[in-house]
């Protein structure tokens, strides 16, 4: 078969894997070798689906043992199938890194005869790379799972990060929809790569010649929407992982029927706006001191469709606002609607020189639409502030202040994939 | 309030605000413009003092390296008519160090900060957009035309991530290449451009890269609109995958 045509089916086939990220990682070039790696991440490309490109991302074989209901290369599926070598991958992602199309590889497979002998041939195209390429650009290696401890620690000497694919929010799902895929199979690799992390890091700060484990960390991904369990225990579920195994990120994919198969819901749609509310909150439990239980709880198990999650929240704890901008602490700018990460950076900066003015506000970058019902600056209100939850929530959804996201649902709204 | 004049050049910028420092007059109080040498203009014009230009942006990347930084890109993003914000803000950093980046609600400060950073954004999405074609020696040619002048640390950023190929990037607006060739980086202006021959496997890597790009959509998930939003069509004309083979 021509490269043309396994690159078409094996691109095709990853293409369900959300992670894109080529950040978290810093490494200098060495003097005869091509490629390094830039903290940030960058992005080289946007596909028609309006997601970045940053990686050649490829399975390294779509010919698979296993049944999963919701994956389209599972044995039952009449596709096409198609295998690389080492060396074609190794030299695709040379002459794609030299044009600048590409930061790295990001390298998953199908399992072929056994997790090991497919973990072994992921391994060995790494290997490749590094030591007879001098290739020192991104690799993330996908973790299959079942595979050995050793093979597990091998990849992460080579990539710049790992991860092992969670698939779905509980075992009775991975049960029912994965049932070759085992609970432990994939927590067993996690919680050892996390270790390994650890180590690493404990060894370089001893000696730098310590060898690097995966310095870009690891991360996971599951199907939203696939399975029944609502967004409180998946949220649950990924602050365990942040908190717990130290995961950089868990990403969320929608859940997009490529089989039929009677244990799968039928869907009009792929749950996009499902799945930008779970990363929007995703992003509260990371960078704004959220916790899942503050989020969402039983009772309200499920995110609102027609407020983002800290709209929300903010709705539901009147007795926390309104805040007073020139002398609330950073954590607690963070909870305002409408204040980012940057403007409440910049707000405690500008505080240095000057009382802030609600004209400078503005101009820091803070969203007054929304923050106007939440805030004072230097006593001043924007609006008067309604404690009436009901006639509050009538006004954003009427659009003054409210998420455009629910007007116009979104079809596509992912990550950049810029933070790590 | 005193209104100076100088010669439109950085140095020239520079040796007014480093004769304001040396005045200590205040920034609140001073314009500043290019000469446009009219008969009838009015204002002090400040000749160009190469060494006192130096030492005020030496003082200014000891005292205030952000500031340093930020006036770098100030001056790559070509904004004319902001010198007298410029001066206000070149006077503060001086006053204040890196502190002053902070000082948002300063109109001068904010002004330049805002140029700057776009200057910056640009300089990272040509990390990302930039597109290298093989040419039949072996070295690799970029072409681009981006609305800042950022053809210099673009240079050398690819000067550590390309360390082992020749190659060339032409900023073709502006007429100006950079070059790394075994090892070392110059920068020149180029007056005549004839495009090279391509080397034998360029089409067939370029058509793979299409066929990747193509295929890695997810069909039920497209947006053109997010793509557009992402990656301006202004930036097409030169992305490979955006080209008919």
């Amino acid at each position: 078969m021509e490269t043309f045509d396994k690159l078409q089916i094996l691109s095709g086939a990853a293409r369900y894997d959300a992670s894109c990220a080529s950040s978290g990682s810093r490494r200098d070039g060495s003097a005869y070798g091509t490629g390094n790696t830039s903290r940030s991440g960058i992005c080289h490309s946007w596909s028609d689906d309006g997601r970045c490109i940053s990686l050649l991302k490829i399975l390294l074989s779509n010919d698979c043992i296993y049944d999963c209901a919701y994956c389209v290369n599972r044995v039952t599926n009449p596709v096409p199938r198609a295998s690389f070598s080492a060396r074609e991958v190794v030299d695709l992602t040379m002459e794609f890194y030299r044009r600048n199309y590409i930061e790295g590889l990001f390298l998953s497979s199908a399992v072929m005869q056994s997790p090991d002998q497919t973990m072994e041939r992921m391994v060995s195209v790494a290997q490749l790379l590094r030591n007879e390429e001098r290739f020192g650009g991104y690799i993330h290696l996908k973790i299959i799972p079942g595979s050995s401890s050793e093979l597990v620690s091998r990849a992460g000497l080579f990539a710049d990060r790992i991860s092992v694919n969670i698939e779905l929010p509980s075992s009775e799902s991975l049960k029912r929809l994965a049932p070759q895929k085992g609970k432990q199979a994939i927590l067993e690799p996690m919680s050892l790569i996390g270790k390994e992390i650890r180590n690493s890091i404990v060894e370089r700060k001893v000696s730098r010649r310590a060898p690097r484990f995966a310095p870009a960390g690891q991360s996971t991904q599951m199907i939203v929407g696939a399975s029944p369990e609502s967004d409180f225990q998946i949220l649950k579920l990924s602050q365990g992982l942040y908190r717990k195994m130290n995961l950089k990120r868990v990403y969320y994919s929608a859940f997009v029927p490529v089989n039929e198969d009677n244990r799968l819901p039928v869907l009009a749609s792929p749950p996009l706006l499902r799945e930008h509310r779970l990363y929007q909150a995703d992003w509260l439990m990371r960078f704004y001191g959220f916790s899942a239980e503050e989020i969402l709880s039983d009772d309200v198990p499920n995110l609102e469709e027609s407020f983002d999650p800290k709209t929300a929240w903010a709705l539901r704890h009147p007795e926390f606002f309104p805040v007073e901008i020139n002398r609330a602490d950073y954590a607690a700018l963070l909870r305002v609607p409408g204040i980012g990460l940057t403007s409440a950076r910049r707000i405690v900066a500008a505080r240095r020189f000057s009382i802030i003015t609600p004209e400078s506000l503005k101009k820091i970058g803070v969203v007054m639409k929304r923050a106007k019902y939440f805030i004072t600056c230097s006593g001043r209100t924007f609006e008067k502030i309604d404690r009436q939850q009901a006639l509050l929530k009538s006004r954003f959804l009427l659009g003054d202040g409210g998420d455009t996201a629910v007007k116009k649902p979104p079809k596509q709204l992912i990550l950049s994939g810029l933070f790590s | 309030m005193s209104r100076y004049l100088y010669d439109g050049t950085v140095e020239g910028l520079l040796s007014v605000a480093a004769r304001m420092l040396a005045e200590s007059s205040e920034p609140e109080q001073a314009t500043l413009d290019e000469r446009q040498n009219t008969l009838f203009e009015d204002g002090v014009f400040i000749e160009t003092d190469a060494a006192a230009a130096e030492m005020f942006f030496s003082r200014l990347r000891q005292e205030a390296p952000d500031a340093a930084h930020t006036f770098y890109f100030f001056i790559l993003a070509e904004k004319e008519g902001m010198e007298t914000s410029l001066l206000r803000y070149l006077i503060l950093a001086l006053r204040h160090g890196n502190k002053v980046n902070g000082n948002l609600a300063d109109a001068a400060v904010r002004d330049i900060i805002t140029v700057a950073r776009k200057a910056q954004r640009e300089l990272h999405r040509f990390k990302g957009i930039l597109r290298f074609e093989k040419l039949r020696d072996g070295a690799y040619l970029a072409k681009m035309e981006p609305d800042h002048n950022i053809l210099q640390p673009l240079a050398g950023y690819f000067s550590s991530r390309l360390r082992a190929e020749d190659w060339f990037i032409y900023d073709v607006r502006r007429r100006t290449a950079a070059r790394w060739h075994s090892g070392t980086l110059r920068l020149g202006t180029i007056e005549q451009f004839t495009a090279p021959a391509l080397s034998e496997d360029e089409l067939r890597i370029q058509a793979l890269w299409q066929t990747f790009f193509r295929t890695i959509a997810i069909p039920d998930r497209k947006n053109f609109r997010l793509q557009k939003s992402n990656m301006p069509m202004k930036y097409w004309r030169y992305l490979t995958e955006k080209q008919e083979l």
